[in-house]
């Protein structure tokens, strides 16, 4: 009894020694960390902001600034003295040209001529040049003229000739439940479930009429019913409800159509310091890396796990503040934080893997930008869908536009939504602190190099000369690390598949399913076989095809466990879509089959990364140019068996 | 001669760091990455605000009330929506909730000679975009033919609009933003080449190595400056090249070589000036981040921006005050490159 309270005390004191070594690092770091970034470049940062608002301010006074990057790229020919050209002088991409001496398609790309007689105009003819760019300049023009007429009617006296009609807009849902039905093809089934509601809402417009108090969910009793079984099970998010004020009034000229624009941009602020932030902290890191500046650190007792954390601290809590900040000024609360700090972790992780696997500043810059470039897209992208499809909440940030947009989240939401970029970044940390210790830090290596290297490094030894004197037990062992590696990868693949999903959901479906299935299997192929490769090439495997096909099977199994876990994406709704239902096409749809089917399906996807892994790992185990074959040969082989399970299932 | 020949080597000792680390490869992926991004968010936006410009979709309306005659008129001159009379509203909304029609429009005329229309959209589909996008179109037709018939009560009648013509928003985005992009992200890298080149020898302490040796620190400067301007105008040609063979002629690529290498010659002065201030690598890649988001960003705000001039330039809409442009951004750098080399050749850089 004393004993297990001694230990647990024992191992109290260990964590926080443990915690306040890492304190300790974290104040070193943020001490020389102020310490580049001094006053004077702060200054230095300040005065050139302050020229540049000088500057901007006095362009605005002097009505030089605009931001019209297509200001002047139509030219249009227009009489002077037409009114027309009143049109054109107001639209910025638009720049008039004397009608006499134009000449079009040379010197204008439009000319206008209005059919002037005794002062008013009946009738307007344009003649634009018969190219792609005489057909946008007409259709620009049109929108001048457009836009021209709203200005005149504004300033009109009598409001209800210029504005004559009044339009109410409302958005009431029809159906219940996911309507992934209508956002893909559509089954048409949904009339009856609709049907009930109709009296309701009826009722509603009819007392209703012209307050504006009618959307579904706010009106009292008849559609908050319907709307809140939506928003109580996995449903898309209501477009209309309270994000967008759900009723507009005014004329057919101020209707906006509902899309989260400005919730989008303003999530995209959340995202513009990560990028600064990742500069400072993969300079920090590569630093210790130049010159051996890091050795005296590594020979101290503390850990690189120590290291590491307290160099990672600071800029974790300046993200954290930032962000917090941030979330105050455009009016977001908690959630947009707690989104957000995936995002921080999994950027600042990126980074850290490439400025230890960077052989030089300019190597970190490219490095740097390439990290932020692709976590920019895989954030931004699926966000675009927020109001569109369940699968928009792969990114944090679509939970940052709910959360601007007023939107409830149920907490399952919110861990499907951050769980993978967390475990990511976790995992990528521990990528990179493979190789923090001296025989690898200060060695000069390409990036791929490393990158085996950094695998190779959480990987034991399989054949050689003393495998035949081992026990099973032992064997086993060894091969543990290749599974478990392999189980690893599966966030990595998780990510690298939605955002194939997400890139390619655009596309339609004839063309996006094949694509997405070769896309996938290689993903999966590459993640199961690229750290055997790593053993290989390092040494950790003797290249014997035993040895080949015993990793490889290690490697399907792992993958296979781990793949089973995701079952937890069923639960969420994500294998509805039929794009989905592609991508996770093995652990999706079971019911209806007979109990042996089910046995052959779940069995089967065992025996396809089985072969198909072997397949990759024997070629591995001879040189390069053979894995990269047998990578294509097992790709094949995964793909076709993708593209069966596909055709059941349809 | 010595002068010439010393500076190619530090130039091409430059070049040969940047194949050896692949970097230009990694360069070059990701601006492709991000026009590919770029053009993926437009179209999809595009495809999201103005459904009519990809081949449109067309929406059903069920119309009711007592001004839906003149509703009709309106749908026949629009393309992307037509209108089923309903007896009244009740039958309407009906026929909406049955997925018959895809909005209800309910047009009722008011005691003081306007009209009333209240609009129903579907909540929550992929199809509310559209429907709502469509729905203004043909609204806005119908208030333009009611105006018309009240012309007698404005004082200054809307003028009659030209003919609808088919084109795509993607036209002008490809010239006002796509291109202007691609031209100018290889001239914040090699900005950040030199920012990096700079700084990396100063830590390392291999500047004073190389100032012991027969070259002057202008040398230097000019060696690394030449390798970092050489790299981007390639770049930017690809990407013309590259557009011209997928169906987009750009025109005047000379000119908008010319104007890029300017401005890349600009920014590599203010790469060196803000290296020679701040040799530490972190302050000097903050400080450039800054500069450069200052000057692109106050550059592009002003009238004859550097992204409008590519803009008009490509699309061959230059006249002669984008003429006039390219020749002052190339005294402009100029001027900035030999000043800021002066002042270091000089002073040195601070260690």
């Amino acid at each position: 009894m004393t004993d297990r309270s001694d230990r647990v005390r024992h191992r109290i004191r260990g964590a926080q020694r443990r915690l306040r070594r890492i304190l300790r690092v974290a104040r070193w770091e943020t001490v020389r960390a102020s310490g580049g970034v001094d006053r004077r470049t702060l200054l230095a940062a300040l005065a050139l902001l302050l020229v540049a608002g000088g500057v901007l301010g006095g362009g605005l006074a002097a009505g030089v600034v605009g931001l019209d990057v297509d200001r002047d790229v139509y030219r249009v020919a227009v009489d002077g003295d037409s009114p027309y050209a009143d049109a054109v002088e107001a639209e910025p991409s638009l720049t008039a040209v004397p009608l006499g001496s134009a000449a079009l398609g040379d010197t204008a790309d439009l000319v206008v001529f209005d059919g002037r007689q005794s002062g008013s105009i009946e009738t307007v003819a344009v003649r634009a040049s018969d190219t792609r760019k005489g057909e946008a300049a007409a259709a620009e023009f049109r929108e001048a003229v457009k836009a021209h007429n709203e200005r005149l009617m504004a300033a009109e006296e009598n409001r209800t000739a210029a504005f004559p009609i009044t339009v109410t807009l409302q958005y009431i849902g029809r159906t219940s439940g996911l309507d992934d039905g209508s956002t893909l093809g559509g089954d048409g089934s949904e009339s009856d479930g609709g049907s009930g509601r109709a009296s309701g809402d009826d009722s509603g417009d009819a007392s209703g009429g012209t307050d504006g108090g009618l959307t579904g969910g706010d009106t009292a009793s008849e559609g908050s019913g319907g709307d809140d079984g939506d928003n109580g099970g996995f449903a898309v998010p209501s477009v209309g409800g309270a994000a967008f004020g759900a009723d507009t009034v005014g004329s057919p000229g101020s209707i906006s159509p509902p899309f989260p624009f400005v919730s989008l941009l303003l999530a995209f602020v959340f995202l513009v310091p990560m990028n600064f932030l990742i500069q400072a902290y993969g300079s920090s890191v590569l630093d210790e890396r130049t010159n051996r500046r890091g050795e005296p650190l590594l020979v101290t007792p503390l850990s690189p796990v120590d290291i590491v954390a307290g160099k990672t601290l600071p800029y974790v809590a300046l993200a954290a503040v930032v962000t917090t900040l941030i979330a105050v000024a455009v009016g977001g609360g908690a959630l947009s934080v707690i989104a957000v700090l995936p995002v921080a972790l999994t950027f600042l992780a990126a980074t850290f893997v490439g400025a230890m696997f960077a052989r030089s500043f300019k190597e970190l810059t490219f490095v740097t930008v390439g990290v932020s470039v692709l976590l920019t897209t895989y954030a931004f992208v699926p966000a675009i869908f927020t109001n569109v499809t369940p699968v928009a909440l792969v990114s944090p940030l679509t939970l940052v536009v709910f959360d601007l947009q007023g939107e409830a989240v149920s907490v399952g939401e919110v861990l499907f939504s951050t769980g993978p970029m967390t475990i990511g970044a976790a995992l990528l940390f521990g990528l990179g602190l493979g190789v923090y210790r001296e025989e690898d830090m200060f060695t000069q290596k390409p990036v791929g190099r490393k990158f085996l290297d950094a695998l190779a490094v959480r990987l034991s030894a399989v054949g050689g000369p003393n495998w035949g004197g081992r026990s099973l037990r032992a064997r086993l062992r060894a091969l543990a690390p290749v599974a478990f590696l392999t189980a690893c990868t599966i966030p990595f693949v998780f990510v690298a598949e939605l955002l194939a999903v997400a890139l390619l959901f655009a596309l339609p479906v004839t063309v996006s399913i094949p694509v997405l299935l070769v896309t996938i299997a290689f993903i999966e192929e590459l993640a199961k076989s690229i750290h055997l490769y790593a053993g290989f090439e390092r040494g950790a495997f003797a290249r014997t095809d035993r040895v080949a096909v015993a990793v490889g099977t290690a490697s399907a199994v792992g993958f296979f466990l781990a793949e089973k876990a995701t079952a937890v994406v069923q639960a969420v709704g994500l294998t509805e879509l039929y794009v989905g239902r592609a991508a996770f096409g093995s652990v999706a749809g079971l019911e209806g089959l007979p109990p042996i089917a089910v046995a052959g399906l779940f069995v089967a996807p065992l025996l396809l990364h089985g072969f198909a892994t072997t397949v990759a790992a024997v070629g591995a185990s001879r040189s390069r140019t053979y894995y990269v074959l047998t990578l294509a040969l097992a790709t094949l082989i995964h793909a076709a068996y993708n593209f069966g399970v596909v055709r059941v299932y349809a | 001669m010595r002068n010439r020949d010393s500076r190619l080597t530090i130039a091409g000792r430059e070049l040969s760091g940047l194949r050896a680390e692949k970097t230009i490869l990694l360069a070059i992926a990701i601006q492709l990455f991000i026009a590919a991004f770029s053009s993926f968010l437009v179209v999809g936006l595009v495809s999201m605000y103005d459904p009519g410009s990809l081949g449109g979709a067309e929406v059903e309306v069920a119309g009711a009330g007592d001004a839906v005659s003149d509703l009709e008129r309106a749908a026949n001159e629009v393309g992307g929506a037509s209108v089923t009379r309903y007896e009244d509203a009740g039958a309407a909304r009906l026929s909406f909730d049955r997925n018959a029609a895809d909005a209800v429009v309910v047009a009722n005329r008011n005691d003081d000679g306007g009209i009333s229309a209240t609009v129903t959209a579907p909540d929550a589909t992929v199809e509310t975009t559209v429907i709502v996008v469509q729905l203004r179109d043909l609204l806005r037709t119908y208030e333009r033919q009611e105006r018309a018939d009240r012309a007698a009560s404005l004082s200054e009648s809307p003028l009659p609009l030209p003919e609808r013509t088919g084109t795509s928003p993607y036209f002008t985005f490809t010239y006002t933003v796509l291109i202007p992009v691609l031209v100018f992200l290889p001239v914040f890298i090699s900005g950040s080449l030199v920012v990096d080149s700079i700084t990396e020898e100063i830590d390392e302490g291999t500047f004073e190595l190389l100032r012991v040796a027969p070259v002057t620190l202008g040398e230097i400067v000019d060696g690394k400056a030449l390798a970092a301007v050489a790299i981007a105008p390639g770049q930017a040609l690809l990407w013309l090249l590259l557009l011209r063979v997928n169906g987009t002629p750009v025109a005047n690529v000379p000119s908008i070589l010319v104007l890029m290498t300017a401005l890349t010659t600009l920014v590599v002065a203010l790469a060196i000036a803000i290296s020679a201030l701040a040799p530490d690598r972190r302050a000097a890649q903050f400080l450039y981040s800054i500069g450069v988001l200052v000057l692109f960003g106050g550059a592009t705000a002003m009238a004859g921006g550097p992204a409008n001039a590519v803009a008009r330039l490509a699309i061959d809409s230059g006249d002669a005050t984008t003429t006039a442009l390219v020749v002052a951004y190339v005294g402009i750098a100029a001027v900035a490159y030999v000043g800021v080399r002066t002042l270091v050749a000089e002073n040195g850089f601070e260690k």
